[in-house]
């Protein structure tokens, strides 16, 4: 019997709490404290925010949010798109918030993509082409890196290449000329510059091989943490108001399959629902003042949206995602002090509906249509009572195993049984 | 979902990797160790062993000891952050099947509080903690020697291994610094780092010998150490190993330059090959590692027994010791 590994994903369009649930599971107070959290998608547009006891905060974007507990390690698997430069910052900043080793616990597999700046400045150019029409995209390069491997496999830089400097200024040189020579001159550093970066990357993180996961499970109990929500998945969401990225279970699983491990797979909401940028959210309430610290109006992606718990929308989330075996609840604090409801059947043409039906796989014409019908849905509410984690349970399906009732991790409680000790 | 709100700068992200560079490899030294750490302690060791097990049936042990001494600079560092990656290296080109590698580190005896470090022989990452636990000296002599006399005298009395003992294919020792070793081995020093009781001292001319008789042994010159290029140091180990000493003038390719170098005496790469590998990693190393390695290539350098030798019994897997 090997170690509890937890998958952590969450069911919305992202801003769920995987951060603070991430902290808590890699923390003393945790039943089996994880030992590393490995990422499996999305890549430096992640921002999951952990708020210490003593009031320290950081944002994570690629280092896991288990960060601040000491020794906890960070790696970075084949489907994380990886980028250095912002890597850099990111540990600058945990330094100045007293966790100076980051780096050192750092691992990344040599097959992850790297997003480079050449990718960021094409992402912009694109979106700044689309004006009105914009995706939502997160301006960070993730799409274009995405995109650039699907078109070009062997030509799009890996972590690998960091450390072999002539294959890496090769394939930046070629990364740069054809996306200029699509969009026009991209507003990017030079590729002497970047190269340099990047060795100076290669040299102080471990750069590891396809067998290191395994070990890294074998040693201890790990908590995979997913980026953005099941909602906004590449083939599942509302295209094409999603992410160039998977973000069901599905990677974690296929990494934990190939060591022969398994996993708890967690799903983590709000008492409500929020959502960056544009895109279907049919509980959306343009009058509802939540308390948001750490989300505010992105450059690239647009407003903070918020609005209430559409169960509808998340129990379309845990179907598309295969099931979850437990919940993990945030922001019920909130719910306590807050005019908040609960939709659990939508009005649509007429039609009371309580199920989003998932369509064919990889279907995106499918899902485009399900994108209509959601814009033209309006929400059929009712009073969720107090018992807001009893009845999120309830109408989700699965038991709540994690109750957070605010930004620290003293605010999470255990519940249930699923996530107690096995002993 | 957020915004990305760590900045992307490339000048800021280069400045800051290289300040970071090997900070944290040095886990045991910059948590203020004192001593050498009690798993890389060589006294009363009897043997090192790198044994053939069920998972690794044609083992190859590869030795890499580094002089930690202040001559050294922060060469130490570049190596230990960048060792880790020599298992995976050598797996992935197919340079050799059954690796077993061991980390250590050379100081000086007449002043150092870590005079000799020594790991184990492992087929799996865990010779990287015993990298992580290598104490840096800084210190040194500062007479242009340290004590790689006594490594030469572990490696020579207190290593056994199966390749050579069940194969009679020797092993691979790497000796990377930039100083003389002392001219003989003091049985002071051995009684006080080793536990041996030596009647005399040992001339280091007939160690080596002794040595190169189980290990095939280099000796690297890296750069961004003192004595980079110092004909004495150079003259001094090319009379000892001859054509084996390799000057190294890119530390990054330090990884590289080892794995081509088992990869060719394994004969599993053409010196073209490897070179070319070499090459793609930016590492100018090429011309001194081919004239080093050309040798081998030939296949004349190699030691090839008609038979192992019967006093050596070989157990199955590492025992640590």
């Amino acid at each position: 019997m090997g170690y509890r590994h937890r998958i952590v994903c969450g069911l919305g369009f992202g801003d769920e709490g995987k951060g603070s649930v991430t902290d808590y599971l890699c923390s003393q107070d945790s039943a089996d404290p994880a030992h590393a959290v490995v990422r499996f998608n999305g890549g430096a547009q992640a921002a999951h925010n952990v708020v210490t006891a003593d009031g320290r905060h950081h944002t994570f974007a690629q280092f896991g949010s288990g960060s601040f507990t000491p020794g906890v390690r960070t790696h970075l698997s084949r489907f994380m798109l990886v980028d250095p430069l912002a890597l850099a910052a990111e540990s600058a900043h945990l330094a100045s918030v007293g966790v100076g080793d980051a780096l050192g616990r750092l691992s990344i597999d040599r097959d992850a993509l790297l997003t480079t700046p050449y990718h960021r400045a094409a992402n912009r150019a694109r979106e700044k082409a689309r004006g009105q029409d914009r995706h939502g995209s997160c301006g960070m390069g993730i799409g274009e890196t995405a995109r650039y491997a699907l078109e070009n496999p062997g030509d799009a830089p890996r972590a690998a290449d960091c450390s072999a400097p002539r294959t890496l200024a090769r394939k930046l040189a070629r990364l740069r000329d054809r996306l200029a020579a699509e969009l026009g001159p991209l507003d990017a550093p030079g590729v002497p510059d970047v190269c340099d970066a990047y060795r100076a990357f290669a040299a102080c993180v471990a750069l590891v091989d396809s067998g290191y996961l395994r070990r890294l499970m074998r040693a201890g109990p790990v908590v995979f943490e997913g980026a953005q929500g099941v909602l906004l998945d590449e083939w599942r969401g509302f295209h094409p108001y999603t992410t160039w990225s998977t973000t069901t279970f599905a990677n974690a699983e296929t990494l934990l399959a190939e060591a022969g491990e398994t996993a708890i797979r967690l799903g983590v909401v709000r008492s409500y629902l929020t959502r960056h940028g544009p895109g279907p959210f049919v509980t959306e309430d343009l009058t509802l003042e939540l308390p948001e610290p750490h989300n505010r109006h992105g450059d690239w992606q647009g407003t903070f949206r918020a609005g209430h718990l559409d169960a509808v929308a998340l129990r379309y989330a845990i179907e598309i995602a295969g099931g979850v075996d437990a919940l993990a609840v945030t922001h019920l604090d909130t719910a306590a002090r807050s005019p908040l409801r609960l939709c659990r059947s939508y009005q649509a043409g007429g039609q009371r509906l309580t199920r989003i039906a998932p369509g064919p796989e990889r279907d995106l014409q499918w899902q485009e249509r399900l994108t209509r019908m959601l814009l033209r849905t309006r929400p059929v509410y009712e009073d969720p009572g107090r018992d807001w984690a009893g009845v999120i349970e309830e109408t989700l399906g699965a038991p709540v195993a994690l109750r957070s009732y605010g930004p620290v991790r003293g605010d999470i409680r255990l519940a249930g049984k699923t996530l107690q000790s096995a002993s | 979902m957020g915004s990305g709100r760590w900045s992307t700068n490339v000048y800021d992200a280069a400045a800051r990797f290289r300040a970071a560079t090997g900070a944290s490899a040095f886990a045991y030294s910059d948590s203020g160790a004192a001593h050498t750490h009690p798993d890389l302690d060589p006294h009363g060791v009897p043997v090192r062993e790198s044994r053939d097990s069920a998972d690794h049936p044609r083992s190859v042990a590869i030795a890499v000891l580094f002089d930690v001494t202040g001559s050294m600079r922060a060469v130490p560092r570049v190596l230990q952050a960048k060792l880790p990656q020599l298992l995976g290296l050598l797996l992935r080109k197919g340079y050799v099947a059954d690796p077993q590698i061991m980390f250590g580190a050379i100081g000086d005896a007449t002043c150092d509080r870590a005079p000799l470090q020594v790991g184990q022989f492992e087929s799996d990452n865990r010779m990287d903690d015993d990298l992580g636990r290598i104490l840096l000296e800084g210190g040194g002599g500062g007479q242009k020697t340290e004590s790689y006399e006594l490594a030469l005298y572990f490696m020579a009395r207190h290593t056994e291994t199966d390749c050579y003992g069940k194969r009679g294919r020797r092993g691979y020792l790497f000796i990377i610094g930039d100083e003389l070793a002392y001219s003989r081995v003091k049985p002071a020093e051995v009684r006080q780092v080793i536990g041996d009781e030596l009647g005399q001292p040992l001339p280091v001319a007939g160690l080596v010998a002794e040595v190169t008789a189980k290990w095939d042994t280099y000796y690297i010159l890296p750069a961004g150490a003192s004595y980079v290029g110092d004909t004495q140091v150079l003259g001094f180990w090319r009379d000892l190993l001859g054509q084996n000493v390799i000057e190294l003038s890119d530390l990054d390719a330090v990884c590289e330059t080892i794995a081509l170098t088992v990869g060719l005496g394994e004969d599993a790469i053409s010196l073209d090959d490897g070179l070319a590998d070499l090459s793609d990693v930016g590492s100018a190393a090429g011309p001194a590692v081919s004239k080093a390695l050309a040798v081998i290539g030939a296949g004349s350098a190699r030691l090839e027994l008609a038979a192992p030798p019967d006093d050596l019994d070989g157990a199955s897997g590492n025992r640590r010791l």
